[in-house]
């Protein structure tokens, strides 16, 4: 554009980026085999948009593993709007790769806890948010959809949770007043400059090793934790899986200092999930990130 | 016409698909302010920090990979002699050679192998399973099967290699080690169950999953007895040759390595394995 507003009189040449960012040693680059699920889970899903002086980018970008193996994608994200109380609604799910189908899992999850959000909001300003209400309602959409696939209809929680277990992160972000609410070890940071502060989820240390298991739906659909926190113009509120938070490491190193020189303003939805896509050796899970801006400041 | 941008929109990014003029600016990299892209190749971003490499110490606090230790710890008693050690040898090779033509596993996973007879000794340090790692020949050795050095030698190497991969900036799983042997410990009962004691303490953080193996004439329960979990003891079946069970332990032992690197990220601390052909599970029902 130029400096009158008009699009500036240049003919420009496409030339496509080609290669994944790399963020330190990059990992071997290899052809993605599709993925052959049922229903169709594309490799990378992006979203973005604005909303009631909120700016939000979404992407979900499947593993280097899967991609070399064909898995499906098992993570997935949801964003909804409550136009009434001027709410943006996100939801992020990492489903157990031990479960068989933990890719639908995640899908379902995400979309059925928006939508119990939703109807909590349409009671109105005084009707308090019950996360654990929303929880089980969304653990109960995995036995439900447990007991349709296998045909037992007595199907119980433990049977869904072998083949539908997932993670589930939601939040509620309506002006700067945000809440967020966890089953198993998907992390939300509140990231301010090139500090990233965990609110919940973040993936547990034991012995000083990496893992120790995870709370997954529909087994852990009890042990919700809940979070609020006040989001600041400037501040970006991330809500991610484990395949970030790991290589994110609570935000100190070099994975930290790209995304908070990144994220400093919302990007381009695609250069968005083609950042999350970034390369870097050992580190092949699913990657899913919601970032929420306020835009109203300006 | 004037157009009001949404706040959030940057001027510049347009990647205007029109005719080609080779002197205008391609789409914008990600890294790249918009305006400064005119013409320049595509590249990859600059890396925003420096990377320590194995033998130096990362700064504090910064993290550049994540990785699986793996122990094999393998008997090299005189009993072993002939087919069985050299099927333990050629399984090591396959091991190593699957696992470094594999893009993605072999910079999951760090090797160690340490093998035990009278006495314990480290035959290789935790190694990167590239293709040109030299492997030791493992050969029938001393007299005596000695457990108690072996478990002690994995007491006082893992707690050393974890430390030592943290130092050089990797978040490390749990070790998991992969015992195989053909006899009875030639020593004192108590002397070999206060070592395995001790690797098995709570308290101990580093504990490795301890996956066990018994060939030949190794008793199911002192099998079943190191194994960190009951559905980890495993026994070859009875008529089975050793040499062709060591040769599918070996194969096990490689697609437990492909599995659990597979599921690093998933945060558990169990290890994948299915049993190899020829082998019982020691907890699983008499049928």
């Amino acid at each position: 554009m130029t400096a009158a507003g008009r699009p500036a009189p240049v003919r420009r040449r496409v030339r496509l980026a080609r290669g994944p960012v790399t963020i330190g040693e990059p990992a071997a680059a290899i052809e993605a085999r599709l993925a052959a699920a049922e229903p169709y889970r594309p490799d990378t899903i992006a979203d973005g948009g604005s909303a009631f002086g909120l700016t939000v980018r979404a992407a979900s970008v499947r593993g280097l593993y899967k991609r070399y193996t064909g898995g499906p994608r098992q993570d997935d994200i949801c964003l909804r709007l409550h136009a009434d109380s001027g709410t943006l609604i996100a939801a992020v799910a990492d489903g157990v790769s031990g479960a068989v189908r933990s890719d639908l899992g995640a899908a379902l999850a995400v979309r059925y806890a928006t939508a119990a959000v939703a109807r909590f909001l349409d009671g109105g300003p005084s009707a308090s948010m019950d996360w654990a209400a929303v929880f089980e309602q969304a653990a109960w959409a995995l036995v439900e959809e447990h007991r349709r696939a296998s045909g037992d209809g007595e199907a119980g929680v433990e049977a869904a949770s072998s083949s539908l277990a997932t993670t589930l992160l939601v939040a509620v972000v309506c002006g700067s007043d945000v809440e967020v609410a966890a089953v198993g070890d998907s992390p939300a940071f509140v990231l301010a400059g090139k500090e990233y502060d965990a609110l919940v989820g973040e993936p547990e240390h034991f012995d000083g090793l990496v893992g120790g298991g995870v709370d997954a739906l529909p087994r852990s659909a009890g042990d919700v934790r809940v979070a609020s926190c006040s989001l600041d113009p400037g501040a970006v509120l991330l809500l991610c899986t484990d395949g970030l938070a790991m290589p994110l490491a609570g935000g100190g190193g070099d994975v930290g200092a790209t995304l908070a020189r990144e994220l400093a303003r919302p990007p381009d939805i695609v250069d968005f999930a083609r950042l999350l896509d970034f390369s870097r050796s050992t580190y092949d899970d699913d990657r899913s990130l919601i970032a929420v801006w306020r835009s109203d400041e300006s | 016409m004037k157009i009001k941008l949404p706040s959030n929109m940057r001027a510049g990014t347009s990647t205007g698909a029109g005719t080609p003029d080779p002197a205008e600016p391609a789409t914008t990299p990600l890294w790249e302010p918009p305006t400064t892209s005119v013409g320049e190749p595509v590249v990859p971003p600059p890396v925003a920090a420096p990377v320590a490499g194995e033998g130096e110490a990362a700064p504090a606090g910064t993290v550049i990979g994540q990785v699986l230790p793996m122990y094999f710890v393998g008997d090299e008693s005189h009993s072993m002699a002939g087919d069985p050690i050299g099927a333990v040898n050629q399984g090591l090779i396959d091991l190593r050679d699957e696992v470094a033509k594999h893009p993605l596993i072999g910079k999951k996973v760090r090797f160690g192998i340490i093998t035990f007879a009278e006495t314990a000794q480290t035959r290789l340090e935790l190694s990167e399973l590239s293709e040109d790692l030299v492997l030791p020949t493992l050969s029938p050795r001393g007299r005596g099967t000695s457990y108690a050095s072996a478990l002690e030698a994995l007491r006082q190497t893992i707690p050393a290699d974890v430390a030592l991969l943290k130092s050089n900036g990797y978040q490390v799983h749990r070790p998991s080690v992969f015992f195989l042997s053909d006899g009875l410990p030639t020593e004192k009962a108590e002397k070999w169950q206060a070592r395995l004691a001790e690797l098995k303490d709570p308290s101990f953080r580093e504990r490795p999953n301890i996956l066990a193996f018994g060939v030949g004439e190794a008793d199911p329960e002192v099998i079943g007895r190191l194994a960190s979990s009951p559905r980890y003891g495993f026994m070859m079946a009875s008529g089975a040759s050793t040499a062709g069970a060591i040769a599918e332990f070996a194969a096990s032992m490689l697609n437990s390595m492909v599995a659990s690197a597979e599921r690093l990220d998933r945060g558990d601390h169990t290890i994948e394995f299915e049993k190899p052909e020829g082998f019982v599970q020691l907890d699983a029902p008499l049928v």
